[in-house]
């Protein structure tokens, strides 16, 4: 359309640019983006008002679902029937220089920050539980209701709380940071540690214990502590954070003999559990009852 | 996208220079169309014609010479208006709309992808599905609006594909019967009666030839064909039949002088093609509320790209996001929806008699506010009936009703035995044979269309003509001629005792009245005196006056002794009295109105849509038939009549008085533009007569100009340029021309204008509806951005993922939303003014307020709500979830810990993810159930309203089964990442439900309490 019409373009160009301004500020009405004060007062009051009205809907709907919320077990937890398997150090690509210390120390430092809750100091709080059987502390109904009824026990004292069973560091023999505060790194032997995650209420049947292989052709030996890399039932059942406060999870440490033939290799290694219940060999999730990891020790 | 809207702003602004400029090319144009036929052939001799295109008159071409004629013209053929090729429809549909914006989508996912490819070592193959995914959707909903076009463009396709027409072409002095198509110039052709004339033809002999040439020049009567030439105008001229015109009695024959495009009918044809037109108003409605969407989508999306990037979310991270806002934004489903709701209305239209050609033509004619339509066909019958007579000195009706349900007259009075024998045996119509199963009125009749309405007469009220004239076997007869202007014929009596003859006449009412010396009244022959002649101008200025055609009828009984049994009546060497016989009575006779039209046009007033008449026929014929339908009602007065009743000069009326006026074509010419907006904006009812076809164009140009959107009606060839500049052009599907079809956007299939009324009214509920439809889709907007925004703000583990948004937008969506479409109107929305095109938006900022802003907020909060509810329920308590999006994304943490101690699996966790998008969608569903009943009404209370809208129960059934299904199906946790969900999880999102519910019913109630309150002009969309 431009170019053809001669007459009226810079006359329009002046109108489209006031009617323009005017969308934004109409000094003659004083509008401002088409609405007068009052009128904007009016609708963000509204809508002010409205908001408020829905964030009081929101909350009190939340707060009546809280209230249905027990304290101690989450409402449902068929999402998670069965453990994950995590490694420490927190890598699945385990590259060690093991004549730099600077190289391996963050490795150290994540095992050391994981072990630092098994000093057997720490431990020694803790029950000795008899092995080998599941350390059942379920309250009987009556009692739950019992505790429930009175308000307030003694002291601050939870009735709820439950004893967690000792797992000492010591236990770890070589991998327990002890005798050796390198884990093996230096001498290109690592450890690593292995733990199942915590579900509350799980009792894994059978005799559970880690076992790692090799997935490449490079063949070596594994170390695992406790004896056997077997996890020890009396660690279950989980009770949940808030009444099963002091408790550990079970580790399995395993120590990569590694020969000097594979230094500079990239060795794939598979850990799992075995001989229980527990899944590990599902298709999607890699990490259920199992983990694979690589380690490379480098010169 | 961007473009088209900038024009669109700039024609408005501009609209008075546009419109002048158009005008002026149009003029040309027409003025080109009307003085230049460039047919030269009517004034050469034949032999001239002969030698020009080396034929012969007796014999024809050779077979030779047509095929070489052939080969060098081309078929004998129009060329198709020029079509968009296929492909480029189908690429409009890929990338118009929302497309562009989706592609774009897809093409930042397969970006994504491929940056993850080279940087990761297991890509998740999430985006790249995403990407797979929404390139299907675009292509989809492509292909489906492009098969919804075509569609509609196949009903069209059925009105060409007529069966081939076929021409008898005498060659090498053969006649040979040929597709029409093989024509050839030079061609020596016969046409008969009934056939339609092949080409433009130069008449070298004609049998009493008459064609129809109205659907080229407007003039309903058919006009003879003779070799000779008389005028210089080749369209007035007498030896020239033009292509596509039909022949309607008698027979000739001619040479062919032009062909296919070249000939008139072809030039008007191809200057019509060439005529722009606007966009439908809603073509601009959606284009409006795409840009509006559109913007609101890249706004937002650049944003939280740009506040993505504040937060230090790495380029992936934020392209992701990007995506997500787009998919999240645009309501993927919604132009499918409007694409169906304007077929389903197609549809129903199209049951009532009005086929839409261009589905968006559908809604057109709901915001039409200003109708030009024709008079004969659509307005009355188009056939001449008898509407009164005149005898024993006074008038009586006669039935005109289509259906002869009107009142009758007294039938006893042997005046009118009388009369009913002169119009029966002074009368050559006849009925065509094997018709006696019908009722009289929709029975064929050869013969003129005066002497059609009296035989009908005559047939409908005293029985059987043919036995009258069977009786009354003819002698003589001397046939209407333009000198005489009457007819007469002699008859034996039917009593054959009687050797008397009869001689009956008729013509031109003051010519039989000085031929008689005698009235007949009560039966009895009484002399003419003063009183009586009085008395007969009297009903002959009244009859005149309602624009009736007026008839005279005189009998004579010869007596026996000079004319006796056997006498030969020589009609040539008149040998008979012809004067001094005795008057019988007058007949008048109209093209009346048919039945439904008084109502429809009522109805258009009561709607506030002007109708305004625009005919050929004579200012008195054009009045009288307005008045009879309700263009000019009974108290409006033009210019004329208040001067006639005041009894002073036009000029000194006061013009606010006026109200109606009618206007002739010659005054027209001479009228400036400003003049003709004075009298269309100054009258409310507006008769245009003894126009041209040509200044149909000017009238619907001028009603342009006052803002309105114009309906105009059409059937002729000539129509086809007004057709094509109307904002909706109606041709009629029965009496229509071809290129009147092929320019306009609805075609009446049964000629008739109250159905124009029905698809008024269908067009505004469909307007009403969408704009319900729309406020329903766009809602679920809300609760599917939302998501997207607090997880870039709060970092909460995603509640809302992009299939399951595509999800609601093409699955539980598009039913409830296509539903709307069959909801009744909440009033009677015949009773509104249409809506002005500039202030009432299909989506305004008020819909946009009302369904992003509150409706859309209490959804997204009910999503929320189930969100927290699940991560609550299964050990994230809502007080763990802001921030933990950098660990619950990490596929290295497989330790997760919850608020409970328990530690997650990355899989395990995203199974919980995808577990709560689930349950969004599930609580998206359950709000739209509130939504969708809530979007019934925009002002009623949904209890007024009912629910007897049954699709739309289906719809929410539909949704909530689709949802049932997508959750439940076992294998959707890999196909979809949907999962199960507990069925208390449903009912998570029912209090907002009930919210939605009760707050709109408030609202509405507000509504109807205060009109034109704070809460109706904030919140009434």
């Amino acid at each position: 359309m431009a170019g053809t019409t001669e007459d009226k373009p810079a006359a329009d160009k002046e109108e489209k640019a006031s009617s323009w301004k005017d969308a934004i500020y109409n000094s003659r009405t004083g509008e401002l983006m088409g609405r007068t004060a009052s009128s904007w007062g009016c609708i963000l009051l509204f809508y002010l008002v409205f908001y408020l009205f829905l964030a009081g809907m929101f909350a009190l709907t939340m707060w009546v679902m809280l209230l249905t919320l027990d304290d101690y077990v989450p409402k449902y937890s068929d999402r998670v029937p069965t453990p994950g398997l995590v490694i420490r150090p927190k890598s699945l690509d385990i590259l060690i220089n093991k004549n730099d210390p600077a190289n391996y120390g963050e490795y150290v430092q994540h095992l050391e920050n994981l072990l630092k809750n098994y000093n057997d100091t720490l431990q020694e709080k803790n029950e000795l539980c008899p092995p080998g059987e599941y350390f059942d502390q379920d309250l009987k109904k009556e009692d739950a209701q019992e505790n429930q009824g009175a308000e307030q026990p003694l002291g601050n004292e939870d009735v709820n709380a439950r004893k967690a069973c000792q797992f000492k560091r010591s236990v770890l023999g070589r991998c327990s940071g002890l005798s050796d505060n390198t884990f093996g790194y230096s001498d290109g032997k690592p450890c690593v540690l292995l733990k199942m995650n915590r579900i509350i209420g799980l009792k894994p049947r059978g005799d559970p214990y880690i076992n790692c292989t090799s997935m490449t052709e490079a063949k070596i030996d594994f170390v695992y502590f406790p004896n056997g890399g077997s996890i020890d039932k009396m660690y279950f059942p989980y009770y949940g954070k808030k009444a099963h406060a002091s408790y550990v999870q079970p580790l399995v440490a395993v120590k990569l003999l590694v020969n000097k033939e594979e230094y500079n290799t990239e060795l794939t290694i598979e850990c799992r559990i075995e001989g229980s219940n527990l899944r590990n060999n599902d298709v999607r999730d890699k990490f259920l009852g199992r983990v694979t990891f690589r380690v490379k020790v480098v010169e | 996208m961007g473009d088209s809207y900038r024009v669109t702003i700039s024609e408005e602004a501009n609209a008075d220079r546009s419109i002048t400029k158009k005008r002026k090319g149009v003029k040309k144009d027409m003025d080109e169309l009307k003085k230049e036929v460039p047919i030269t052939e009517h004034k050469m001799s034949v032999e001239e014609v002969c030698g020009r295109f080396e034929t012969d008159a007796a014999r024809g071409l050779t077979v030779a010479k047509a095929a070489e004629f052939l080969a060098r013209d081309g078929p004998n053929a129009l060329t198709p208006p020029p079509t968009t090729p296929e492909w480029l429809k189908f690429c409009r549909q890929l990338f118009g709309g929302f497309a562009l914006l989706l592609w774009t989508g897809a093409a930042l996912c397969f970006a994504a992808y491929t940056v993850q490819v080279f940087s990761e070592d297991e890509p998740a193959p999430d985006n790249l599905y995403l990407g797979v995914v929404l390139s299907a959707v675009v292509f989809i909903t492509g292909c489906f609006s492009y098969f919804q076009e075509a569609k509609s463009s196949k009903i069209m396709e059925s009105f060409r594909n007529m069966v081939p027409q076929q021409a008898l072409v005498i060659r090498d002095g053969e006649k040979v019967q040929i597709n029409a198509e093989q024509v050839v110039l030079g061609d020596l052709i016969e046409v008969k009666g009934g056939d339609r004339i092949p080409a433009d033809i130069r008449v070298v002999s004609a049998h009493g030839c008459k064609v129809d040439n109205s659907s080229l020049t407007g003039e309903s009567e058919p006009q003879g064909r003779s070799p000779d030439c008389t005028h210089d105008n080749p369209l007035e001229t007498r030896n020239v039949a033009f292509f596509s015109t039909n022949c309607v009695e008698g027979s000739a024959r001619g040479l062919v002088v032009a062909t296919g495009d070249r000939t008139v009918m072809g030039r008007i044809a191809t200057l019509t093609s060439g005529l722009e037109t606007g966009q439908t108003p809603i073509a601009r409605e959606i284009a409006h509320f795409i840009h509006i969407i559109t913007a609101v989508a890249v706004f937002l999306g650049v944003t939280f790209f740009a506040v993505a990037k504040a937060l230090g979310y790495t380029w992936l991270e934020a392209v992701i996001f990007l995506i997500g806002i787009i998919v999240a934004n645009v309501p993927e489903g919604l132009l499918a929806t409007v694409t169906v709701c304007l077929t389903l209305t197609a549809k129903r239209m199209a049951k009532k008699n009005c086929l839409v050609k261009n589905l968006e033509a559908v809604e057109t004619l709901g915001s039409t506010s200003t109708i030009c339509s024709d008079k004969t066909g659509t307005l009355t019958q188009n056939k001449m009936t008898v509407a009164h007579m005149w005898f024993d000195g006074r008038i009586h009706d006669a039935d005109t009703t289509e259906d002869q349900s009107g009142a009758a007259f007294d039938k006893s009075s042997p005046t009118w035995l009388s009369l009913a024998r002169v119009a029966a045996l002074c009368n050559r119509a006849e009925f065509k044979a094997g018709q006696d199963a019908l009722p009289v009125q929709k029975r064929d009749v050869a013969g003129d269309a005066s002497e059609t309405a009296l035989l009908k007469c005559v047939e409908g009220l005293c029985g059987s003509v043919r036995a009258m004239r069977e009786s009354n076997a003819l002698l003589a007869e001397i046939p209407f001629n333009s000198t005489n202007k009457y007819q007469l014929s002699v008859h034996e009596t039917e009593d054959p005792a009687d050797g008397r003859h009869l001689l009956v006449m008729k013509g031109a009412p003051e010519r039989i009245l000085e031929r008689c010396s005698t009235v007949l009244l009560q039966g009895k022959e009484q002399p003419m005196d003063g009183a009586t002649k009085e008395a007969f101008q009297r009903a002959y200025l009244e009859l005149g006056g309602l624009g009736e055609r007026v008839l005279g009828f005189c009998h004579l009984l010869l007596p026996e002794d000079r004319y006796p049994h056997g006498f030969p009546f020589d009609a040539d060497d008149v040998n008979f009295p012809t004067e001094d016989l005795c008057f019988v009575g007058l007949v008048s006779m109209i093209d009346p109105p048919r039945a439904a039209v008084p109502d429809a046009v009522a109805k258009c007033r009561s709607a506030g849509i002007k109708v305004i008449m625009v005919t050929g026929d004579h200012p008195i014929t054009a009045k009288a038939i307005a008045r009879g339908v309700g263009i000019i009602s009974q108290k409006s007065e033009t210019v004329e009549d208040i001067a006639a009743r005041l009894g002073v000069p036009v000029d000194q009326v006061d013009p606010t008085l006026v109200v109606a006026c009618v206007v002739t074509g010659a005054e027209l010419k001479d009228m400036s533009a400003e003049r003709l907006d004075w009298v269309l904006r100054e009258h409310k009812e507006i008769v245009f007569a003894r126009t041209s076809p040509q200044q149909k164009l000017l009238i619907v140009e001028g009603c342009q100009r006052q803002g309105a959107i114009v309906a105009v009606t059409g059937d002729g060839v000539n129509d086809a340029p007004a057709l094509k500049r109307a904002d909706i052009g109606v041709a009629m599907g029965i009496s229509g021309s071809d290129v009147s079809k092929q320019a306009a956007d609805m075609i009446l299939l049964d000629d008739n204008f109250a159905s124009i009324v029905t698809g008024v009214e269908e067009g505004r509920l469909i307007f009403d509806n969408l704009k319900k439809s729309i406020a329903y889709t766009l809602t679920s907007n809300i609760p599917e951005i939302t998501p997207f925004l607090l997880f870039i703000l709060l970092s909460v583990p995603l509640p809302l993922g992009t299939i399951t948004i595509l999800c609601i937008d093409l699955g539980t969506d598009m039913v409830p939303a296509i539903s709307l479409a069959y909801e009744q109107a909440e009033s009677d929305i015949m009773k509104q003014p249409p809506r002005n095109p500039k202030n009432d938006k299909l989506v305004n900022e008020r819909l946009i307020s009302m369904a992003y802003g509150q409706i859309g907020m209490i959804q997204a909060l009910a999503g929320f709500f189930s969100y927290c509810v699940i991560h609550a329920e299964n050990g994230f308590l809502p007080a763990l979830l802001p921030g933990l999006r950098v660990l619950w994304d990490d596929r290295g943490v497989n330790d997760l810990q919850d608020s409970y101690g328990q530690q997650w699996t990355y899989e395990q966790r995203k199974i919980l993810e995808f577990t709560t998008h689930t349950a969004f969608f599930v609580s998206i569903v359950v709000v739209q159930w509130a939504d969708l009943i809530i979007c019934k009404t925009r002002r009623n209370s949904v209890f007024q309203q009912g629910m007897r809208n049954r699709v739309l129960l289906f719809g929410l059934f539909f949704e909530t089964a689709l949802a049932a299904f997508l959750s439940y199906t076992p294998g959707m946790g890999v196909a979809l990442r949907m999962y199960p969900l507990k069925y208390t999880w449903w009912f998570c999102a029912l209090p907002y439900s009930l919210l939605i519910f009760a707050y709109d019913e408030l609202r509405k109630l507000l509504i109807r309490r205060n009109p034109g309150g704070w809460v109706e002009k904030e919140t009434y969309y």
